[in-house]
């Protein structure tokens, strides 16, 4: 692990290796000029289920109150409830203590305005000159706020949103037979309830339990979900949803088992949402032509953000669009609920659509536009990624570039695309096309220039 | 509000000082993964606070602190600082945290750190800690082995069973007593004692307050004058005790609707204790009234001075058996017993001087009219820190005629008088005491506070 990474403060909060890195004093700091950007008023606190929430969470609320901040904790929350939660009660702000799919050892602070969104760049770049100024506000006893509890409400608050917006009758009748893995994540109860009570599923899960470690890498790829698939083909399930350890991110198994391409999921959510309401889509430059075509069916336009939850939801919002998402990592943003990657809401989309349609998951993403994809990691060196930028676009002559995160090459079969990871000290490389020779040859490309 | 210039104190007494104007956050929770590192994680530790609205904020940073080295937090709500003591013996505790300002006005806070058994840090251990402070490097866990927390709603109820095994509460329940909690937390206590033994306790400013308290929350003789004694005779108590915030100091007035000095509760326990033969040795500071003298050399017991400060008599009593002592304290109504391993604890006071009275069968008025009247001048006065040596110097050639004792500051002894000049430890003022046996010291008082007063400014 590289020395530079086991703690990163940045204008996305602050991430880091608990113990040594990531203290309960940074993260009492840190909260402090949190409440001194947003405050004086009330702060959602939520976390997920690693063990070190529980001491995050405390040292968090500390820095709230010293600053003159009420905290409202709501226990264990996915991030998306969360986010909800805070726009809901029209909270001054909120904070999440959780690393999302991040491994274990990790722990973060994912950081919320009173809408229950992130900040937008010069936001978080002024918070963040807080936070190193040390410029805290700091209450007197008799200006303090109090803790106050609420461990029940977080959920019903966002199942409420999703259900104004899909056929939830519709779906209770078809009685699903679903499979989940919770990842022993924030979601774990929730999403049991989700399913089984709400959507009326025949609900078959594992790892739901929040007092476990998570039993698998947290991230939900296809690679580490074979306990879901064999869990599908055994129950003969209509559909499998993995989640993360905060359930913003969903990955879905067809009635094979077999795991879907996230980014033919993000797909299916954009012709979902699209069918009930036309409008401009937004989705991060990595995520897979195969968007384009769908809106293209719809006659609607896509726009395209730098990789990152933040970048889209600002698009978003500039654009009025209908829908987002990431594809790549499994966010879908439907704003009509909460400009949030909500796995929930995934869900629940899927579902509806399984039983508008009467098909499987497997023949709807037949349905899809056929896309090739590679994409892997190399391991970030300083001033790798900008020889990686120069060598390729040297490499590939009259490709179409766009350089707003990394460098984005488009040529007539397909496209490449290079950039550092955000969050870990990663070079990713991303290559679509519509064959396997050629998404594989951009990509044997990319990762050949050093 | 005004604000004075620097309001924070870091010592081998913890930490204490005006919250948001002095005392942060950061300051919390430094000194609180200090102190989880300095008491070896994993262990279990023992937490409560007093009602200020400040205390939940310093409760969640000190929580965060403790787990995050990997401690298991007990968490006891709002609890007077003897029942954490008591608690952390209880439950075979490394440790524990009180949260609160005591005698403070409610802008203040404070930690306070106990180790194994309950006991109070000693001079090396708090050193010790404070390296810990300013080294910053703190221990802390790996993210699997963070603790975890846990609430104890049992411990007052613990803490009565204890009182109760000491003390013949049925015997008690004769007596009215009237109690002003101060908006603090002895109220808890009171009125479960009320419900469980039948005690006949009124309560008066029971309510806890987390923003501003009804009266400051001081145990001297003035304040009791000023709350306690008028209510006494009109409710027709047969006594009238007083507390601080967390119930570790007491003041008290007697039936006849007076307030007594704050020097007599550590000499009623103390000729009560030497008199049933616990103990032969009285601990105290060296300007505590020289009435405990009078009081040892009447049952052949012995008057150990010390330095003022808890840390100096906690420091002492480690070199004695327990049975050798038979009370520790010091003027301000602050008295420990042997029987709570030596806690400073106020209920337990109460209910020893409520003992004498049923054992002796007088009135509370009666009990101290029998002790010869002396009579304490207590003043204070800012002065420059750089004359401090001087002033000493002076004081001395003045009354070159009285018994010297530098032990802390200054105090000078004649046959029925003295007077004892020092700088205080808790904000930057010399302190003057003067105490004469038969009559007010009016005249060596003056002239050494006219003295001391040349330096000032």
């Amino acid at each position: 692990m590289s020395r530079a990474h086991q703690l990163k403060i940045s204008v996305a909060g602050v991430r880091g290796v608990v113990g040594e890195f990531l203290t309960p004093n940074l993260a009492c700091a840190f909260a402090q000029a949190f409440g001194t950007y947003v405050g004086p008023g009330p702060v959602v606190v939520a976390r997920d289920t690693r063990a070190s929430g529980e001491m995050l969470v405390h040292a968090v609320s500390c820095g709230l109150l010293a600053s003159g901040c009420e905290v409202i904790r709501i226990g264990i929350a996915p991030t998306p409830t969360a986010q909800i939660y805070v726009a809901d009660i029209r909270a001054a702000g909120g904070i999440a203590v959780t690393a999302s799919h991040n491994p274990a050892e990790y722990n973060a602070l994912k950081l919320f305005n009173g809408e229950g969104l992130f900040f937008n760049q010069y936001e978080r770049a002024e918070l963040l000159d807080v936070y190193h100024q040390s410029e805290f506000r700091h209450a007197l006893n008799e200006e303090m706020r109090r803790v106050v509890i609420d461990a029940e409400t977080a959920p019903e608050r966002h199942f409420a949103r999703i259900l104004r917006h899909v056929d939830v009758e519709r779906i209770r009748r078809r009685r699903f037979r679903v499979a989940l893995d919770g990842v022993n994540g924030a979601g774990s109860v929730m999403s049991v309830r989700f399913l089984r009570d709400v959507l009326g599923c025949e609900l078959h899960a594992i790892h739901v339990d929040p007092e476990k470690p998570f039993p698998r890498d947290p991230e939900p790829r296809a690679e580490v979900l074979t306990e879901l698939s064999e869990l599908v083909v055994r129950v003969r399930a209509d559909a499998g949803f993995a989640q993360d350890p905060d359930g913003d991110r969903l990955a879905v198994a067809g009635e094979t088992g077999r795991v879907l391409d996230n980014d033919d999921v993000l797909a299916l959510a954009v012709d979902c949402a699209l069918r009930k309401k036309k409008g401009p889509v937004v989705v991060n430059l990595t995520t897979s032509s195969a968007i384009d075509d769908i809106a293209v069916r719809h006659g609607c336009p896509v726009h395209r953000a730098p990789v990152g939850e933040a970048n889209v939801v600002e698009r978003m919002r500039r654009v009025q669009a209908v829908i987002g998402g990431e594809g790549g990592n499994g966010g879908i943003i439907f704003p009509a609920v909460h400009y949030c990657r909500d796995s929930y809401l995934g869900m629940a989309l899927l579902l509806e659509r399984l039983a508008e349609t009467g098909e499987t998951l497997n023949a709807l993403a037949a349905g899809l536009p056929r896309y090739w994809r590679r994409s892997g990691k190399l391991p970030f060196e300083h001033g790798r990624v900008g020889q990686m930028m120069q060598a390729l676009e040297a490499a590939l002559p009259g490709a179409r570039a766009d350089r707003t995160d990394g460098l984005k090459l488009m040529v007539d079969e397909g496209w490449v695309h290079v950039r550092a990871s955000n969050t870990e000290p990663l070079v990713r490389v991303s290559a679509e096309a519509k064959t396997r020779e050629e998404a594989d040859r951009l990509y044997e490309l990319a990762v050949s220039l050093r | 509000m005004t604000r004075p210039g620097s309001t924070l104190r870091i010592s081998a007494a913890g930490l204490r000082g005006i919250v948001g104007h002095g005392l942060t956050a950061t300051h919390v929770l430094d000194f609180a993964a200090a102190f989880a590192t300095f008491l070896e994680a994993p262990g279990r530790v023992v937490i409560g606070r007093d009602p200020r609205v400040s205390s939940v904020m310093m409760r969640e940073g000190v929580t965060g602190a403790l787990l995050a080295a990997g401690h298991e937090v007990i968490d006891l709500g709002i609890v007077p600082t003897p029942v954490i003591q008591h608690a952390i013996r209880r439950l075979d505790a490394a440790g524990g945290v009180s949260i609160g300002a005591s005698h403070n006005p409610a802008e203040w806070n404070a930690l306070k750190f106990f180790t194994r058994g309950g006991s109070y840090l000693s001079s090396a251990q708090s050193e010790e800690l404070l390296d810990i402070y300013h080294l910053r490097k703190f221990r802390f866990a790996r993210h699997d082995g963070t603790g975890r927390r846990a609430e104890d709603a049992g411990a007052i109820d613990a803490y009565l069973d204890t009182l109760a095994a000491e003390f013949p509460m049925e015997k008690l329940r004769r007596f009215r007593v009237l109690v002003d909690c101060t908006n603090g937390t002895s109220g808890l206590i009171l009125r479960r004692m009320i419900e469980r033994f039948g005690l006949d306790l009124i309560l008066i400013n029971e309510a806890l307050e987390g923003r501003a308290f009804v009266h400051e929350p001081s145990t001297t003789k003035k304040m009791a004058e000023l709350q306690l004694a008028p209510l006494v005779r009109t409710v027709g108590a047969d006594a009238g005790f007083l507390f601080d915030i967390d119930s570790d100091r007491v003041a008290f007035a007697t039936e006849q609707g007076e307030a007594a000095s704050e020097e007599l509760v550590q000499v009623v326990i103390a000729d009560e204790m030497l008199e049933r033969g616990c103990g032969r040795l009285v601990l105290t500071n060296v300007c505590s009234t020289a009435l405990l003298e009078e009081v040892a050399g009447k049952h052949g017991g012995k008057v150990v001075r010390l330095a003022v400060g808890r840390q100096a008599v906690i420091d002492a009593l480690a070199g004695y058996r327990m049975e050798q002592v038979a009370v520790a304290g010091e003027g301000t109504g602050a008295v420990m017993m042997p029987q709570f391993p030596y806690v400073y604890d106020g209920i337990a006071a109460m209910l020893r001087m409520l003992e004498r009275m049923e054992r002796r069968g007088g009135r509370l008025s009666e009990l101290i009219a029998d002790y010869p009247p002396y009579t304490i001048l207590k003043g204070k006065i800012p002065v420059r820190t750089r004359f401090i040596p001087e002033l000493f110097d002076e004081l001395e050639q003045r009354w070159p005629e009285a018994r010297r004792n530098r032990q802390d500051g200054l105090r000078l002894d004649w046959e029925d008088r003295w007077v004892h000049v020092r700088v205080s430890q808790t904000e930057p003022v010399i302190r003057v005491i003067c105490e004469q046996r038969d009559g007010a010291p009016r005249r060596l008082f003056d002239e050494v506070m006219d003295l001391v007063r040349s330096y000032s400014g």
